[in-house]
Protein backbone atom coordinates (compact mmCIF):
# COMPACT_ATOMS: atom_id res chain seq x y z
CA UNK A 1 0.00 0.00 0.00
CA UNK A 2 1.65 3.36 -0.94
CA UNK A 3 1.83 5.49 1.73
CA UNK A 4 0.09 8.50 1.77
CA UNK A 5 2.24 11.62 1.92
CA UNK A 6 1.35 13.46 4.85
CA UNK A 7 2.32 16.85 5.89
CA UNK A 8 5.22 17.95 7.87
CA UNK A 9 5.25 21.51 8.54
CA UNK A 10 8.94 21.86 10.11
CA UNK A 11 9.92 25.14 11.39
CA UNK A 12 13.70 24.88 11.65
CA UNK A 13 15.07 28.05 12.79
CA UNK A 14 18.89 28.51 12.70
CA UNK A 15 19.94 30.91 15.08
CA UNK A 16 23.23 32.60 15.19
CA UNK A 17 25.80 33.54 17.16
CA UNK A 18 28.82 35.16 17.05
CA UNK A 19 31.19 34.87 19.81
CA UNK A 20 34.55 37.45 19.87
CA UNK A 21 36.78 35.71 22.11
CA UNK A 22 39.66 38.55 23.62
CA UNK A 23 43.01 38.49 22.66
CA UNK A 24 45.61 39.30 25.30
CA UNK A 25 45.74 42.85 26.36
CA UNK A 26 48.89 44.75 24.29
CA UNK A 27 50.29 46.24 27.32
CA UNK A 28 50.99 50.18 27.74
CA UNK A 29 53.99 51.66 28.98
CA UNK A 30 54.95 55.14 29.86
CA UNK A 31 53.79 57.68 27.82
CA UNK A 32 56.28 58.10 24.91
CA UNK A 33 54.96 61.15 23.27
CA UNK A 34 57.84 63.82 22.28
CA UNK A 35 56.70 67.32 22.57
CA UNK A 36 57.99 70.16 20.28
CA UNK A 37 60.31 72.57 20.62
CA UNK A 38 60.24 76.36 19.98
CA UNK A 39 61.19 77.17 16.42
CA UNK A 40 60.65 78.13 12.82
CA UNK A 41 58.67 74.43 12.97
CA UNK A 42 57.86 72.58 15.99
CA UNK A 43 57.49 68.91 15.35
CA UNK A 44 55.80 66.24 18.07
CA UNK A 45 54.64 62.58 18.31
CA UNK A 46 53.07 60.07 20.14
CA UNK A 47 52.70 56.29 19.77
CA UNK A 48 49.18 54.65 18.87
CA UNK A 49 48.17 51.20 19.99
CA UNK A 50 44.97 49.08 19.25
CA UNK A 51 43.94 45.33 19.88
CA UNK A 52 40.96 43.58 17.73
CA UNK A 53 39.64 40.71 19.36
CA UNK A 54 39.21 37.15 17.58
CA UNK A 55 35.77 37.79 15.90
CA UNK A 56 33.56 35.50 13.87
CA UNK A 57 29.95 35.74 12.57
CA UNK A 58 27.61 33.43 10.82
CA UNK A 59 24.84 34.79 8.70
CA UNK A 60 22.67 33.37 5.35
CA UNK A 61 20.84 31.36 7.43
CA UNK A 62 17.11 30.56 6.37
CA UNK A 63 14.50 28.01 7.98
CA UNK A 64 13.84 24.62 6.87
CA UNK A 65 10.50 23.32 6.13
CA UNK A 66 9.99 19.82 4.43
CA UNK A 67 6.43 19.94 3.57
CA UNK A 68 4.37 17.11 1.91
CA UNK A 69 7.40 14.64 2.94
CA UNK A 70 6.97 10.87 1.28
CA UNK A 71 7.63 8.68 3.91
CA UNK A 72 10.04 6.54 2.28
CA UNK A 73 12.16 8.85 1.40
CA UNK A 74 14.72 10.40 3.84
CA UNK A 75 13.86 13.97 3.96
CA UNK A 76 17.25 16.30 3.18
CA UNK A 77 17.71 20.26 3.46
CA UNK A 78 21.03 22.24 2.31
CA UNK A 79 21.42 25.41 2.33
CA UNK A 80 24.83 27.47 1.74
CA UNK A 81 25.88 30.02 4.47
CA UNK A 82 28.05 32.68 5.04
CA UNK A 83 30.63 31.60 8.22
CA UNK A 84 33.33 34.19 8.96
CA UNK A 85 36.30 33.91 11.06
CA UNK A 86 38.88 37.35 11.60
CA UNK A 87 41.72 35.44 12.90
CA UNK A 88 44.90 34.77 10.67
CA UNK A 89 44.20 31.44 10.00
CA UNK A 90 40.41 32.16 9.32
CA UNK A 91 39.84 29.38 11.86
CA UNK A 92 36.54 28.64 13.55
CA UNK A 93 34.54 25.66 15.57
CA UNK A 94 30.44 25.09 15.09
CA UNK A 95 28.70 24.06 17.67
CA UNK A 96 24.98 23.33 17.39
CA UNK A 97 22.07 22.78 19.60
CA UNK A 98 18.81 21.56 19.22
CA UNK A 99 15.51 22.78 20.92
CA UNK A 100 15.11 19.12 22.69
CA UNK A 101 15.19 17.68 25.83
CA UNK A 102 18.88 17.85 26.57
CA UNK A 103 19.07 20.06 23.76
CA UNK A 104 18.72 16.53 21.23
CA UNK A 105 18.27 17.51 17.44
CA UNK A 106 14.07 16.49 17.95
CA UNK A 107 11.20 18.25 16.28
CA UNK A 108 8.26 17.86 18.70
CA UNK A 109 4.45 17.87 18.32
CA UNK A 110 3.63 18.22 22.20
CA UNK A 111 4.75 15.39 23.95
CA UNK A 112 5.25 13.34 20.15
CA UNK A 113 9.05 13.92 18.81
CA UNK A 114 11.06 13.02 15.68
CA UNK A 115 14.89 12.99 15.99
CA UNK A 116 16.91 14.53 12.98
CA UNK A 117 20.84 14.93 11.95
CA UNK A 118 22.93 17.97 11.10
CA UNK A 119 26.11 17.98 9.51
CA UNK A 120 28.16 20.77 8.55
CA UNK A 121 30.80 21.07 5.73
CA UNK A 122 33.32 24.10 5.49
CA UNK A 123 32.65 24.42 1.80
CA UNK A 124 29.77 25.74 0.44
CA UNK A 125 27.55 24.00 -2.33
CA UNK A 126 27.60 20.60 -0.66
CA UNK A 127 25.02 17.87 0.01
CA UNK A 128 27.25 16.05 2.92
CA UNK A 129 29.19 16.72 5.68
CA UNK A 130 30.46 15.67 9.00
CA UNK A 131 27.71 14.46 11.60
CA UNK A 132 27.42 17.26 14.28
CA UNK A 133 26.76 16.09 17.96
CA UNK A 134 24.24 18.62 19.96
CA UNK A 135 26.19 20.68 22.04
CA UNK A 136 29.84 19.30 21.25
CA UNK A 137 32.60 22.01 19.08
CA UNK A 138 33.37 20.36 15.85
CA UNK A 139 37.44 20.35 15.04
CA UNK A 140 38.75 23.35 13.99
CA UNK A 141 37.24 24.56 10.04
CA UNK A 142 38.63 27.32 8.16
CA UNK A 143 36.21 29.58 6.22
CA UNK A 144 37.17 31.01 2.93
CA UNK A 145 35.02 34.23 3.93
CA UNK A 146 36.59 37.63 3.19
CA UNK A 147 33.67 39.80 4.38
CA UNK A 148 31.95 38.83 7.42
CA UNK A 149 28.62 38.68 5.40
CA UNK A 150 30.04 37.73 2.34
CA UNK A 151 29.13 40.60 0.84
CA UNK A 152 32.61 40.45 -0.92
CA UNK A 153 34.11 37.84 -1.93
CA UNK A 154 32.76 33.85 -2.28
CA UNK A 155 29.14 34.40 -1.49
CA UNK A 156 28.83 31.80 0.87
CA UNK A 157 31.51 29.68 2.87
CA UNK A 158 29.71 26.49 4.65
CA UNK A 159 26.79 24.40 4.09
CA UNK A 160 24.47 23.17 7.00
CA UNK A 161 22.55 19.62 6.17
CA UNK A 162 19.73 18.77 8.14
CA UNK A 163 18.30 15.22 7.30
CA UNK A 164 15.36 13.16 9.08
CA UNK A 165 15.39 9.60 8.24
CA UNK A 166 12.75 7.66 6.14
CA UNK A 167 11.90 5.29 9.28
CA UNK A 168 11.26 8.23 11.77
CA UNK A 169 8.91 10.39 8.56
CA UNK A 170 6.95 6.93 9.38
CA UNK A 171 6.73 7.24 12.68
CA UNK A 172 4.87 10.89 12.07
CA UNK A 173 1.18 10.79 11.34
CA UNK A 174 -0.21 12.47 8.46
CA UNK A 175 -1.07 16.31 8.25
CA UNK A 176 0.48 16.69 11.57
CA UNK A 177 3.29 19.67 11.63
CA UNK A 178 6.41 19.04 14.18
CA UNK A 179 8.88 21.96 15.07
CA UNK A 180 12.24 22.75 16.35
CA UNK A 181 14.90 24.91 16.82
CA UNK A 182 18.39 24.32 16.19
CA UNK A 183 20.98 27.05 17.24
CA UNK A 184 24.35 27.07 15.46
CA UNK A 185 27.74 28.68 17.83
CA UNK A 186 30.41 29.51 15.78
CA UNK A 187 34.00 30.50 17.69
CA UNK A 188 36.76 31.97 16.01
CA UNK A 189 39.88 29.47 16.72
CA UNK B 1 107.89 146.77 18.38
CA UNK B 2 104.78 145.45 17.09
CA UNK B 3 102.70 142.33 18.35
CA UNK B 4 101.17 139.47 16.71
CA UNK B 5 97.41 138.30 16.98
CA UNK B 6 96.94 135.23 17.28
CA UNK B 7 95.34 133.61 14.55
CA UNK B 8 91.23 132.57 15.39
CA UNK B 9 91.18 128.36 15.22
CA UNK B 10 87.36 127.92 14.99
CA UNK B 11 86.27 125.81 17.71
CA UNK B 12 84.34 122.93 16.90
CA UNK B 13 81.84 121.83 19.34
CA UNK B 14 80.18 118.51 19.41
CA UNK B 15 76.71 119.02 17.34
CA UNK B 16 73.86 116.85 18.34
CA UNK B 17 71.87 116.72 14.98
CA UNK B 18 68.69 115.70 15.42
CA UNK B 19 67.35 113.74 12.28
CA UNK B 20 63.94 115.60 11.33
CA UNK B 21 60.65 112.97 12.18
CA UNK B 22 60.86 110.44 14.33
CA UNK B 23 63.69 108.08 15.26
CA UNK B 24 62.68 104.60 15.65
CA UNK B 25 64.78 101.01 17.08
CA UNK B 26 64.31 98.38 14.72
CA UNK B 27 65.05 94.68 15.19
CA UNK B 28 64.15 91.38 13.54
CA UNK B 29 61.27 88.84 14.95
CA UNK B 30 61.14 85.49 12.83
CA UNK B 31 57.90 83.64 13.28
CA UNK B 32 58.34 81.11 16.23
CA UNK B 33 55.83 78.06 16.75
CA UNK B 34 55.46 74.96 19.68
CA UNK B 35 53.56 72.16 19.96
CA UNK B 36 53.36 70.76 23.33
CA UNK B 37 50.82 68.35 25.50
CA UNK B 38 51.01 65.35 23.21
CA UNK B 39 50.25 62.21 24.94
CA UNK B 40 49.92 58.63 23.19
CA UNK B 41 46.86 57.07 22.21
CA UNK B 42 46.11 53.93 23.43
CA UNK B 43 42.41 52.45 21.84
CA UNK B 44 42.33 49.13 23.84
CA UNK B 45 40.42 46.73 22.21
CA UNK B 46 38.25 47.38 19.01
CA UNK B 47 35.55 46.37 17.53
CA UNK B 48 31.70 47.47 15.34
CA UNK B 49 29.80 48.24 14.75
CA UNK B 50 30.58 51.77 15.92
CA UNK B 51 33.56 53.91 14.94
CA UNK B 52 36.33 54.07 17.86
CA UNK B 53 37.47 57.96 18.65
CA UNK B 54 40.02 59.55 21.14
CA UNK B 55 40.43 62.98 21.16
CA UNK B 56 42.97 65.24 23.17
CA UNK B 57 44.04 68.35 24.08
CA UNK B 58 47.18 70.26 23.38
CA UNK B 59 48.95 73.34 23.24
CA UNK B 60 49.85 75.15 19.99
CA UNK B 61 51.80 78.55 20.33
CA UNK B 62 52.08 80.73 17.22
CA UNK B 63 54.07 84.38 17.61
CA UNK B 64 52.88 84.95 13.72
CA UNK B 65 51.46 88.28 13.06
CA UNK B 66 48.10 86.61 13.12
CA UNK B 67 48.36 83.98 15.17
CA UNK B 68 47.96 81.40 12.61
CA UNK B 69 49.81 78.02 12.10
CA UNK B 70 49.75 74.89 9.92
CA UNK B 71 49.52 71.26 10.82
CA UNK B 72 51.35 69.07 8.92
CA UNK B 73 50.43 65.02 10.44
CA UNK B 74 52.47 62.18 8.81
CA UNK B 75 51.98 59.21 9.92
CA UNK B 76 54.51 55.97 10.49
CA UNK B 77 52.80 53.29 7.97
CA UNK B 78 53.65 53.21 3.68
CA UNK B 79 54.25 56.72 2.36
CA UNK B 80 53.78 58.15 5.27
CA UNK B 81 50.66 56.61 5.80
CA UNK B 82 48.25 56.93 8.67
CA UNK B 83 48.22 53.31 9.53
CA UNK B 84 48.67 50.90 12.34
CA UNK B 85 50.34 47.62 11.79
CA UNK B 86 50.02 44.23 13.00
CA UNK B 87 52.55 40.76 12.26
CA UNK B 88 49.79 40.37 9.38
CA UNK B 89 47.61 43.14 8.65
CA UNK B 90 47.52 47.16 8.33
CA UNK B 91 44.33 48.99 9.93
CA UNK B 92 44.14 52.99 8.68
CA UNK B 93 43.28 55.63 11.21
CA UNK B 94 41.68 59.00 10.65
CA UNK B 95 43.34 61.83 11.75
CA UNK B 96 41.38 65.57 12.73
CA UNK B 97 42.10 68.58 13.94
CA UNK B 98 40.20 71.71 15.64
CA UNK B 99 41.93 75.03 16.15
CA UNK B 100 39.68 74.99 19.28
CA UNK B 101 39.91 72.40 22.40
CA UNK B 102 37.64 70.47 23.91
CA UNK B 103 36.11 69.40 20.55
CA UNK B 104 35.36 65.93 19.64
CA UNK B 105 36.40 65.83 15.75
CA UNK B 106 37.38 68.54 13.28
CA UNK B 107 39.07 69.15 9.73
CA UNK B 108 40.29 65.88 8.32
CA UNK B 109 43.78 65.78 7.56
CA UNK B 110 45.86 64.40 4.74
CA UNK B 111 49.27 62.87 5.74
CA UNK B 112 51.89 64.72 4.42
CA UNK B 113 50.05 67.63 3.43
CA UNK B 114 49.79 70.66 5.37
CA UNK B 115 46.36 71.64 6.95
CA UNK B 116 44.43 74.95 5.95
CA UNK B 117 45.68 77.92 8.33
CA UNK B 118 44.58 77.71 12.09
CA UNK B 119 44.92 80.46 15.00
CA UNK B 120 45.95 79.81 18.14
CA UNK B 121 44.80 81.32 21.44
CA UNK B 122 47.91 80.03 23.43
CA UNK B 123 49.52 83.27 24.88
CA UNK B 124 52.10 81.17 25.98
CA UNK B 125 54.81 78.75 24.38
CA UNK B 126 53.64 76.10 26.74
CA UNK B 127 50.23 77.20 27.73
CA UNK B 128 51.61 78.11 31.42
CA UNK B 129 49.56 81.10 31.40
CA UNK B 130 46.32 82.07 29.64
CA UNK B 131 44.40 79.35 27.87
CA UNK B 132 45.53 75.70 29.43
CA UNK B 133 45.15 74.03 25.60
CA UNK B 134 44.45 75.94 22.84
CA UNK B 135 43.72 72.99 19.76
CA UNK B 136 42.19 69.48 19.60
CA UNK B 137 43.60 66.05 18.37
CA UNK B 138 41.25 63.53 17.57
CA UNK B 139 41.59 60.02 15.90
CA UNK B 140 39.68 57.57 14.84
CA UNK B 141 39.02 53.89 13.87
CA UNK B 142 36.95 53.31 11.72
CA UNK B 143 34.31 50.36 11.94
CA UNK B 144 34.61 48.97 8.77
CA UNK B 145 38.03 49.20 8.53
CA UNK B 146 37.77 47.20 12.01
CA UNK B 147 35.58 44.42 10.67
CA UNK B 148 38.02 43.66 7.76
CA UNK B 149 41.21 42.98 9.36
CA UNK B 150 42.57 39.84 10.92
CA UNK B 151 43.27 40.16 15.07
CA UNK B 152 45.88 41.18 16.95
CA UNK B 153 47.72 43.96 18.21
CA UNK B 154 47.97 46.74 15.76
CA UNK B 155 50.92 49.69 16.79
CA UNK B 156 51.93 52.70 14.94
CA UNK B 157 53.36 56.45 15.80
CA UNK B 158 51.85 60.13 14.29
CA UNK B 159 54.43 63.11 13.74
CA UNK B 160 52.76 66.20 13.71
CA UNK B 161 54.67 69.14 12.40
CA UNK B 162 53.45 72.90 13.53
CA UNK B 163 54.73 75.49 10.93
CA UNK B 164 53.71 79.19 11.16
CA UNK B 165 51.69 80.65 8.32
Amino acid sequence: MKHKPHHINRMVRAAATGLAVATALTSVGANAATQGTLGATSTGSINISASVANRARITGLSDVTFANQDPATAAVSAQNVCVWSNTSTRAYTITASGSGTGSAFTLANGAATVPYSVEWNAASGQTSGAALSTGTASGNLVSTATQQMCASGPSSSASLIVRIGAADLSTIPASTSYTGTLTLLVTPQ
Amino acid sequence: MGYGIAPKVPLLYPALIVAAGLCTPAYGQSNKVRITQLSDVAFGFVAGPADQQISQNLCIFANTSNDTYSVVATGSGASSAFELVSASDRLPFDVQWSETSGQPGGTTLDAGVASPAFTSNATQQSCNSGPSTSATLTLVLRAAQVDQVTAGSYTGSLQIMIVPN
